[in-house]
């Protein structure tokens, strides 16, 4: 049973004689700064207590409103002999249960009755009711600036339109409502608009910052797979910061999920070489997830992996291995296993030296996905170049790490491939050396 | 010893005036190298008549002070030249197409535009041309009109017609008047080979009036005996604008009527690609022509030049122009990547579809492209 400890309050000035109203609103009380409101609002019936508090979930509550025993605002407060105030069904419970004390002051109780708070509950429900009605009139003050914006977008240029889009990216993030009445104005449609070939980065990045938190519908989607606003999106991709490089990415996601469309025509080559570049930047990790995230997407359609490769993608992305996280890994993984479905990514992946050992390292270290991505590339490598790859595999340490998948509880698939995997390796050697390569303890061997 | 330390102070006194001298040229020549260090060279290259002069002429008319009644005059005799020289080439070509094409009768003028060919194609081989007046107005005016000329200038493709050709036959009544000055838009249209290199110094001038860059522009011949002179301007270049007209990619080189045009921007654009001194350079690839492009790629298929062999048109119209400019742009791309290596990959490559003549596009294209490169060198500086 957690102990109530009241937390303290502000010294209530004894000499004022204070209304309800006046208590409420100076924020008396404590808890949030107060919000202009009228009186005639709390004439209002109409708004429900349990609906407010749960709008209003994150605010936070004067001490005094809050129930003893549950830790949330009460609906229907009841005071004992004691003076304690608790919501009613939990102090009633607390007595079905048998108990004959006050909770909080563990006060054996001589009188069991229950005398309903009506002052307090008049000022839960005032104060509430004041909080709701001001964050209602943010909210409609948000949706009005919001629908401003907008108008003034259709005149404006230069700096102006920079400004406007830049305070429409802010409150777009800031309220959930905002989105909302982004949508319902045609918003989407204004801003796509604003995205042509001569738009300039300043105005490119702010567009884009607005739409990636939007909810894109099929046709604004197909509008902005155009291949001249595709070309500015990666343009501003490969010139922006790190937040723009960010929300360019996650937009062409966003465009990419749900749409029939050939990645041959929306994964350009400096769509490709910029991912590149934004998932090498290990200062920014946020960049290598979300990077990582859309190659896997676009590498899924197999007519794009041989241009990715051809851009030098797989010695970059093996160099990226090491220290990432395991989200990452598997993510990177995945992308080099779907490129190593091609003759050149496979090509490539052998050319590089740190392929293979780089990869043994990962076999049981992440996770199961990671083994088995990170088997199903070293079964490609060493299926295309046995003689070259297979003894820098058993250098690498290859052979214990696959025992230890064949003794492990993973699927048996995975112990299948790896025993395939071992017995391809160990063909050139005896079975001395072989064991003496492995470097493995006597009980395994 | 006594006349020793006497030299000595004279020589100290004009040594201090010297030193004082000297100290201040080379304060001065200090001053010139950082401010020079802060003009930012901007290289326009590209094979031959692909624009690189209108883009200079653009700018020159946007950020300096244009061109003022002297200099427009002195595009009279140019534009002379290029009406000549092109009433020439449809004729001879007329003629070729008759004696050689099956359908030769198409090509064959009536009898009085036959003479005042002969007369013309006299005329456009000479050295020094005569002003043009009403008379030779109306004559060329006339031939033009000509069926047969007009059936040559269908294939113009195959012989060397400017681009310029419609915009000057349309206009001759204004242009033969006795004191016609040229217009900007008649300077821009005029045609003459580039030879050598020609500079200009301007600062384009942002929103709010803030003084911008300091940039230099170079402009040079495109032809292949200019092109050794391009070497020298080489180092230290801040951005390369390379002009490849879009629209050429059925037609042959003035210089080699072997060579296909595309093929040789290709070349071309690929050399410059490789130049060790451009490690760092950006590079803007202005796909140029557009407007001559748009309209003849519904009617010539891109596949007659062999770079573009496996394009495949998809729909009509505007869409399909749009297709085929995607095309070229991948191809473009493509072998961007291709002849960049590894450790160069993290220079500014951007595509920008021009159309030189017209100055709005070239306003807010260069507005586009110094935005890059401010953002270049904030980028460079650590600032970004």
């Amino acid at each position: 049973m957690p102990m109530y400890q009241p937390s303290s309050r502000r010294e209530v000035d004894s000499s004022q004689v204070l209304d309800l109203e006046t208590a409420v609103k100076d924020g008396v009380l404590g808890g949030g700064g107060g919000g202009v409101i009228t009186t005639a609002a709390f004439a209002s019936d109409k708004l429900d207590l349990k609906i407010m508090i749960e709008e209003l979930e994150s605010m936070d509550v004067p001490t005094v409103f809050i129930c003893p025993i549950s830790l949330e605002p009460m609906h229907d407060p009841v005071t004992l002999c004691t003076g304690q105030t608790y919501e009613r069904s939990n102090i009633l419970k607390w007595f079905s249960l048998g108990h004959c004390t006050c909770p909080t002051t563990m006060q054996e109780l001589w009188d069991d009755s229950v005398t309903p708070n009506k002052t307090l509950q008049q000022l839960i429900y005032s104060w509430f009711s004041q909080k709701y009605l001001a964050m209602k009139k943010r909210s409609e003050d948000v949706q009005g600036r919001v629908k401003e914006i907008l108008e003034n977008l259709k005149k404006i240029k230069g700096q102006a339109r920079v400004q406007a889009l830049k305070e429409l990216r802010q409150v777009v993030q800031a309220h959930g409502s905002a989105k909302k009445t982004v949508v319902e104005n045609g918003g989407i449609g204004l801003i796509s608009s604003l995205l042509g070939p001569f738009t300039t980065h300043a105005v490119g990045s702010e567009v884009i910052g607005v739409l990636v938190s939007l909810n894109l519908n099929l046709n604004s989607k197909s509008d902005l797979l155009q291949p001249a606003k595709m070309s500015l999106i990666v343009d501003i991709l490969n010139e922006g910061s790190i937040e723009t490089k960010i929300n360019c990415t996650r937009l062409i996601g966003m465009l990419m999920e749900g749409t029939d469309f050939a990645s041959e025509n929306i994964a350009s080559l400096s769509l490709l070489v910029g991912l590149l570049r934004l998932v090498k930047d290990k200062k920014h990790p946020n960049g290598v997830l979300v990077g990582l995230s859309l190659l896997e997407t676009i590498c899924s359609h197999e007519s794009v992996r041989s241009s990715f490769v051809n851009v030098g993608a797989v010695p970059q992305l093996v160099e990226l291995i090491p220290g990432l996280t395991n989200e990452c890994l598997e993510l990177v993984l995945h992308v080099l296993e779907l490129l190593s479905s091609t003759p050149e990514g496979r090509l490539a992946l052998k050319d590089c030296p740190n392929t293979i050992p780089n990869i043994v390292k990962l076999l049981m270290k992440a996770s199961e996905n990671c083994t088995q991505l990170a088997l199903s590339i070293l079964w490609a490598i060493c299926k295309f170049a046995p003689e070259e790859c297979a003894s820098l595999a058993v250098d690498a340490g290859v052979a214990a790490k696959l025992l230890l998948v064949i003794q492990s509880g993973c699927n048996p698939m995975l112990k299948q491939r790896s025993a395939e995997l071992l017995k391809l390796c160990s063909l050139n050697y005896t079975t001395t050396i072989f064991i003496s390569k492995c470097k493995l303890t006597r009980t395994i061997q | 010893m006594g006349l020793l330390c006497s030299k000595n102070r004279q020589h100290t006194e004009a040594d201090t005036e010297e030193n004082a001298q000297t100290a201040e040229i080379e304060r001065r020549i200090e001053q010139e190298t950082k401010a020079e260090k802060h003009i930012q060279k901007l290289l326009l290259l590209g094979a031959g008549e692909s624009g690189k002069s209108t883009i200079f002429k653009q700018i020159k008319l946007l950020f300096q002070t244009g061109f003022d009644e002297t200099e427009l005059k002195s595009y009279v005799s140019v534009i002379d030249a290029n009406i000549y020289q092109t009433i020439k080439i449809l004729y001879d070509g007329s003629k070729e197409f008759a004696q050689n094409d099956v359908d030769s009768s198409k090509y064959v003028l009536s009898g009085e535009n036959q003479v005042i060919g002969e007369k013309l194609s006299e005329i456009g081989s000479r050295l020094d041309y005569p002003r043009l007046n009403r008379e030779l107005a109306e004559e060329i005016g006339n031939l033009w009109k000509d069926s047969a000329i007009q059936e040559t200038y269908a294939r113009g493709n195959e012989l060397q017609v400017p681009d310029c050709t419609h915009y000057f036959m349309e206009s001759l009544q204004r242009l033969s008047d006795a004191d016609y000055v040229p217009t900007k838009e008649d300077v821009l249209y005029a045609r003459v080979r580039t030879t050598g290199v020609v500079e200009i110094q301007f600062s384009p001038v942002g929103e709010n009036k803030k003084s911008g860059e300091v940039y230099r522009l170079f402009d040079v011949g495109g032809q292949r005996n200019e092109r050794r002179k391009w070497i020298h301007l080489f180092e230290g270049v801040t951005a390369v604008i390379f002009c490849a007209a879009i629209n050429e990619y059925d037609q042959t080189l003035f210089e080699d009527e072997q060579k296909n045009r595309m093929m040789e921007t290709k070349e071309l654009f690929d050399w410059v690609l490789k130049q060790p001194c451009f490690e760092k350079t950006s590079f803007m690839l202005f796909l140029n022509k557009f407007d001559i492009f748009e309209k003849k790629v519904l009617n010539v298929p891109l596949n007659v030049c062999e770079w573009f062999k496996d394009y495949q048109p998809v729909s009509t119209g505007k869409q399909e122009t749009e297709h085929a400019y995607e095309f070229i742009k991948k191809k473009f791309e493509e072998l961007y990547f291709q002849s960049t290596a590894p450790d160069r990959v993290d220079r500014v490559f951007k595509v920008y579809r021009t159309t030189a003549l017209d100055q709005k596009v070239v306003k807010k294209t260069f507005k586009l492209v110094d935005e890059t490169l401010r953002r270049r060198n904030l980028f460079e500086a650590g600032l970004l």
